[in-house]
């Protein structure tokens, strides 16, 4: 079976700067992948072109073996780094609203987590908070049984305690035969649930290997690891 | 999927929108309610024919910035759900780039039409509500369908230029649409850049219709006065034409932008 991205070539300029550099990469299914990196690094980049919200400059990327289009988008669930629900609709629209055009969307799985968190479904996203919002956002996107989750720093913002419940809800809903995208540049965080890391630096990727590889031939954490990769 | 996307356009856009409709039939009523009083008034000038006055002028107000308020209001909705946040959760929709467009424009040419429709009656009404203008009005009426008679102008002309003026509405919707994806082409200043489009699309447009009508003016200088009664009959077909040819220029330039050249920051 293809793995589940295929990047060859990968470049996306602004002008003169250049954001990815000739990226090769493939992500194999059933993996939680961190793609890990500083500010700035292409992380967002690379994401956006993998959910064709940016065209890249030259090379291409496959999802399941085909370009970003309808069908990708099917297979493909995706949460932003910011937010992007209609401050006026209710919870329970936006659930309805998911479930309207996802057919992998579990009505009864994001009821189950809203419950939990005790968010009223009548209650109207412009009266939630901030944190409140994001974890809205989370639950719609781990509701569906998808191929590929990828996640652009999920907890980036937020409180220690909200981190947590944040990577609870990510590990237990997600689709296993599926592979998680998680970016971040918080790695002492998410650590502890990832399968594979891919250190990228200035649009370029400079490192992808197991997690439990690294601490092995390393015999350091990843955090210290990737501290250690992008020391200024 | 077009009727889903359709469907939550409208629910996206109705509350608002249907608000600033209400509150043209309230000042239609209101000022209905003070031309009656202007018109038993009997010319004596007192507070009451003061208010009443400042109540017409409210109207007038009111209707303008209905008018204004909904196509701003549209401008921002198409904006924001398209090219700003919103945008992240529409572009990762399972769904075809022209469904996106033709849901946004069917709805918001939708509403541009309940705007018109609105304005209009209520004009309509508030002239039924003084006996002098209603008769004033029912004259022209009769006056323009003894002329559009005169110039031979059948049912059908009255139909097609009705279908051209719809079009044309079409074309409007569909102009800022391109204007607003032309200007994310670029990184910086998409705004500024969207308005810049609009304004050199507009000069363009006014060049070509200029050069078009000077030319068709020279060529019916050139006829007889029975074929140059003709220029009404022509009318419809060069606005239809015109329509047509805008709606599919600014449709494409849309869906190219966004399906080829997404560029969400």
């Amino acid at each position: 079976m293809a793995p589940v991205v295929q990047c060859m070539g990968l470049t996306k300029t602004y002008g003169r700067k250049i954001a990815l550099n000739q990226i090769y990469l493939n992500l194999e299914r059933g993996r939680i992948i961190g793609l890990l990196g500083p500010n700035g690094s292409g992380k967002t980049t690379l994401i956006k072109i993998m959910n064709g919200l940016l065209r890249p400059t030259a090379g291409e990327v496959l999802i399941n073996g085909q370009r970003p289009g309808v069908d990708t988008k099917l297979r493909i669930s995706y949460l932003p780094e910011r937010t992007y629900l209609q401050p006026g609709m209710k919870v329970v629209e936006l659930v309805q609203y998911f479930q309207d055009f996802y057919p992998d969307f579990r009505v009864d799985r994001a009821y189950d987590m809203l419950a939990r968190l005790q968010i009223p479904p009548q209650e109207r996203l412009k009266n939630l908070s901030k944190g409140t919002k994001e974890k809205v956002q989370l639950i719609m996107v781990m509701s569906r049984d998808a191929d590929l989750y990828i996640l652009d720093e999920p907890i980036a913002g937020v409180d220690p305690a909200a981190r947590d419940y944040i990577l609870h809800t990510i590990v237990s809903n997600y689709n296993h035969c599926g592979s998680i995208l998680l970016s971040t540049h918080l790695i002492s965080d998410v650590e502890n649930i990832l399968d594979e890391v891919v250190f990228i630096k200035y649009g370029s990727i400079v490192l992808q290997a197991g997690a439990e590889q690294i601490r092995q031939n390393e015999h350091k954490s990843v955090d210290r690891f990737f501290r250690e990769v992008f020391a200024c | 999927m077009l009727g889903k996307l359709m469907k939550y356009e409208w629910k996206a856009t109705w509350k608002l929108l249907l608000s600033a409709n209400a509150l043209t039939f309230m000042m239609t009523i209101l000022a209905w309610c003070m031309v009656k009083i202007l018109d038993h008034s009997g010319g004596d000038f007192a507070m009451m024919d003061f208010t009443a006055v400042m109540v017409l002028f409210t109207y007038a107000g009111s209707m303008f910035a209905v008018s204004v308020g909904t196509a701003i209001y549209l401008i921002h909705r198409f904006y924001t759900s398209t090219y700003g946040d919103q945008g992240y959760l529409l572009h990762t929709l399972p769904v075809d780039t022209h469904h996106i467009i033709v849901a946004k424009i069917l709805v918001s040419t939708a509403w541009v039409m309940i705007n018109i429709l609105s304005i209009y009656l209520s004009v309509i009404f508030l002239f039924a509500s003084s006996s002098e203008v209603f008769d004033s009005m029912m004259r022209g009426m009769k006056d323009t369908i003894e002329f559009l008679g005169a110039q031979k102008i059948t049912i059908f002309t009255v139909i097609m230029t009705l279908i051209a003026f719809i079009f044309s509405v079409f074309a409007k919707v569909l102009k800022v649409g391109a204007c607003i994806s032309l200007g994310q082409l670029s990184s910086n200043h998409k705004l500024m850049l969207s308005f810049a489009w609009y304004v050199a699309i507009y000069v363009v447009e006014r060049v070509v219709y200029g050069i078009y009508f000077a030319l068709q003016i020279t060529f019916y200088r050139g006829l007889s006065n029975t074929h140059y009664t003709s220029i009404f009959d022509n009318q419809w077909e060069t606005s239809l034409i015109a329509g047509i040819i805008s709606c599919v220029v600014y449709y494409l330039l849309t869906w190219y932008v966004m399906s080829r050249k997404l560029n969400l920051e």
